[in-house]
C-alpha cells in the first residue's frame, strides 16, 4: 500500500474540509485545537495503472496547517506523527507532500527517529523529490517551444539551485536536456561553487542580475518578500515554472509575454476516486496531483518500496530516468500550459 | 513562496530541547503536585484492577499480576520525588482524581465492567503513557530510568483493556459510548487542571493532548470502533 501525507493549504481551508468530512468538533475548533489534533487517515483509495495493475492507497492528513510554521515543535510534532501513523498502518511507501518534507529537512528530523514505542523505518518514505524534479524538467522541455523559446539557445535560470530538487534539475537540464546556458541563483555561495564545478557549466549571479536575462525560470526556492520586478524588465515571453510550495508566483509575475505554469503537477490519465486533492487547490481534483505525491504511486506500481529520494542532493540522472520512465508507463502526464495561452502566442 | 530560513531553525532547535533546572523552587511545587498525580494514579491503578479482577473470577490471577505492577511504579515515582527531594502533594492528587475515581465506583457497583475497563485500562492508561512519554525527554536523569521501564509496562495494561473489549465489541459498544461521553470530558478537564506545572516541568499541553487522543483512537480503532465514530467519541477532548 502507498501513502500520502498532506495538509491543508490554509487554516480556513482546513475547517472547511473537515466539516464536509464530518469531523465538526475539529472544523469547528480554533488554533489550540488544532495544534492538539492528531493525525487522521482520511481516506482509502484504489487506483489502476495504464498497464493495468492496481493497487492501494491510503491519504494522512497530518492536521498541520501552514500557520503553524511558527510554532516549531507543533510543526515537528505534525509531521512525526503523522509519519508515525503511516507506519503503523503498515504502508509501504509513503510520500512527505507540501511542507512534510520542508520541515521534515529543515528541523534535521532525522534526530528524531523514536516516536512513542514506534522506531520510524525511513525506508518506507519518501521525499518524492525526485519525481517532482524530473516533472518540472520535462514541463521545461514541452512547454518552452510551445511559447516560442528554442531551448538549445535558451537562458535558464534555475532559483535555489543548490536544493534537493534544484540541484536535480540543474544536472538534468545541463547533461540531458541541453540548454543554452544555465543560470545559477542560490542564497549560499559555496554549495553554488560546488555545484557550478559539478555541472562544468553555469553561471552564478544574484537574481536581480539573472531575472532579466533568463528565458526560462526554475523557481524551487523562497522568493525574498521585499523582491519588486518590473514585469516589463522581463523577457518577452518567458516561461516561469513555479515548482516551489506554496504556488503562488502566478500572483507576483504577471505581465506581457510572462507565462507561469505551475510546477511538479502531475496529471493521472483516469480520475481516482478520492476526494483529498482538493484541498491541494488542483484544477482537476480527481485527477490532478502533486509529483511527489505520483512518486509514492510509482513506487508502489513498480514495487520499489525503499526511500527513494531521501536526504540532500542524492538524486541522480539515473534514478530521475527510472522514476521518469515509470510516470510515463503507469499513465501520469505533466501539467502543461493550456492550450488558450498557447493559442495567443501562436 | 514559503520555505523556512535554515537559520531561524537551529536557532529555535538548540531552545527548545534544553532540559528544566530540577533544582530551582519552581520546578519543585510544580513537581510536588505532577508527582502526587502520578504515585495517586499507580495507586487507583492497582485498587481498580483488583477491583476488576473481583468482577471477572477467571481472570482474577492476570489481574492481580496487573495490579501488583501498579504497585511497583508507584514506589518508582516516590523515589523519583525523594531524588529530587520533592513531598508530593498527595491531597491535590486525591481531589485531582475524585471524580473519575468515583465514576469507576459506581460503574463497579453496578458490574459494568465495559465502563470499568474503559476508565481504567483505556483512559487512565492513555493519559498516563502520553503524559510518560513527553515527560521521559525532559525528565532528570534517575526519573528516566524509572519513566521507560514504567512505559513498557502500561502498554500491557492498555493491550489487556483492549483485548477483552475487543472480544466483547458487540455486546459492549453501547456501554463503551456512553462510558466515554461520561469520562472523556474529565480526562479532558484533568489534561487542564494539570497543564501550568507541567508546562514548568517543559511538558507542553498541546503535546499532552495530541499524544492521549493518538493513544486513545489507536485503542477505539483496535478494538473495533470505527474511524467517525471514533472522531464523534473523541471531540469532548478537544473541544
Amino acid at each position: 500500500m502507498f501513502g500520502l501525507i498532506g495538509h491543508s493549504t490554509s487554516f480556513q481551508d482546513a475547517k472547511r474540509k473537515a466539516k464536509d468530512l464530518g469531523y465538526e468538533h475539529i472544523a469547528s475548533g480554533d488554533m489550540d485545537v488544532w495544534c492538539s489534533a492528531p493525525p487522521q487517515l482520511v481516506e482509502h483509495v484504489e487506483v489502476e495503472s495504464l498497464t493495468g495493475k492496481t493497487i492501494q492507497g491510503a491519504y494522512i492528513d497530518s492536521c498541520f496547517v501552514p500557520e503553524m510554521l511558527g510554532r516549531f515543535k507543533t510543526a515537528r510534532r505534525k509531521v512525526l506523527n503523522a509519519m508515525e501513523l503511516a507506519q503503523k498502518k503498515d504502508i509501504s511507501i509513503t510520500a512527505l507532500g507540501g511542507f512534510t518534507s520542508i520541515i521534515f529537512e529543515n528541523f534535521n528530523l532525522l534526530k528524531h527517529q523514536n516516536i512513542r514505542s514506534t522506531t520510524l523505518d525511513w525506508q518506507r518514505f519518501t521525499t518524492g523529490n525526485t519525481h517532482t524534479a524530473w516533472v518540472i524538467c520535462r514541463q521545461l522541455e514541452l512547454n518552452a517551444p510551445r511559447i516560442g523559446i528554442d531551448i538549445s539557445k535558451a537562458s535558464v535560470l534555475v532559483v535555489g539551485a543548490t536544493g534537493d530538487i534544484g540541484s536535480a534539475v540543474c544536472r538534468w537540464l545541463n547533461f540531458r536536456t541541453g540548454v543554452g546556458e544555465l543560470l545559477l541563483v542560490a542564497r549560499q555561495q559555496e554549495p553554488l561553487q560546488a555545484l557550478q564545478a559539478d555541472l562544468n557549466n553555469g553561471q552564478i549571479l544574484s537574481l536581480q542580475e539573472a531575472l532579466p536575462k533568463a528565458d526560462v525560470v526554475v523557481w524551487v526556492a523562497s522568493m525574498p518578500k521585499t523582491l519588486e520586478i518590473d514585469p516589463l524588465s522581463l523577457k518577452n515571453p518567458c516561461l516561469m515554472i513555479d515548482g516551489g510550495y506554496p504556488k503562488n508566483l502566478d500572483i507576483k509575475f504577471s505581465g506581457p509575454g510572462v507565462h507561469v505554469l505551475k510546477g511538479g503537477i502531475v496529471e493521472f490519465y483516469k480520475d481516482i476516486g478520492w476526494s483529498m486533492m482538493e484541498i491541494a487547490e488542483m484544477e482537476i481534483p480527481q485527477r490532478q496531483m502533486f509529483a511527489c505525491f505520483a512518486e509514492a504511486m510509482l513506487l508502489e506500481f513498480e514495487g520499489c518500496h525503499t526511500n527513494f529520494s531521501w536526504g540532500r542532493n542524492n538524486i541522480t540522472l539515473e534514478k530521475m530516468d527510472f522514476i521518469g520512465e515509470a510516470s510515463i508507463k503507469n499513465g501520469f502526464s505533466t501539467l502543461n500550459l493550456t492550450k488558450n495561452v498557447r493559442a495567443a502566442i501562436a | 513562496m514559503q520555505t523556512l530560513e535554515s537559520s531561524q531553525t537551529e536557532v529555535m532547535e538548540s531552545s527548545v530541547d534544553l532540559l528544566p533546572d530540577f533544582s530551582t523552587e519552581a520546578y519543585k511545587d510544580a513537581y510536588s503536585r505532577i508527582n502526587a498525580i502520578v504515585i495517586e494514579g499507580e495507586q487507583e491503578a492497582h485498587d481498580n484492577y483488583v477491583a476488576i479482577g473481583s468482577l471477572m473470577p477467571e481472570k482474577v490471577d492476570e489481574l492481580k499480576n496487573l495490579a501488583r505492577m501498579e504497585l511497583r511504579h508507584m514506589k518508582g515515582f516516590m523515589a523519583c520525588g525523594r531524588n529530587l527531594g520533592v513531598t508530593a502533594d498527595m491531597k491535590f492528587a486525591k481531589e485531582f482524581f475524585a471524580p473519575l475515581h468515583e465514576n469507576f465506583q459506581k460503574a463497579f457497583a453496578e458490574e459494568k465492567i465495559p465502563t470499568c475497563l474503559l476508565i481504567q485500562a483505556i483512559l487512565i492508561e492513555a493519559f498516563a503513557i502520553s503524559a510518560y512519554h513527553i515527560y521521559i525527554p525532559v525528565s532528570d536523569p534517575f526519573a528516566r530510568k524509572i519513566t521507560e521501564g514504567v512505559v513498557k509496562d502500561e502498554y500491557l495494561h492498555l493491550n489487556y483493556g483492549q483485548e477483552w473489549l475487543k472480544a466483547h465489541f458487540e455486546t459492549s459498544k453501547e456501554e463503551l459510548v456512553e462510558a466515554n461521553k461520561a469520562n472523556l470530558p474529565l480526562i479532558s478537564k484533568m489534561l487542564n487542571q494539570v497543564a501550568e506545572d507541567a508546562a514548568v516541568l517543559q511538558m507542553e499541553k498541546e503535546d499532552l493532548i495530541e499524544d492521549f487522543l493518538i493513544a486513545y483512537q489507536e485503542a477505539l480503532t483496535d478494538i473495533g470502533f470505527n474511524t467517525r465514530e471514533i472522531a464523534r467519541m473523541a471531540a469532548s477532548a478537544l473541544v
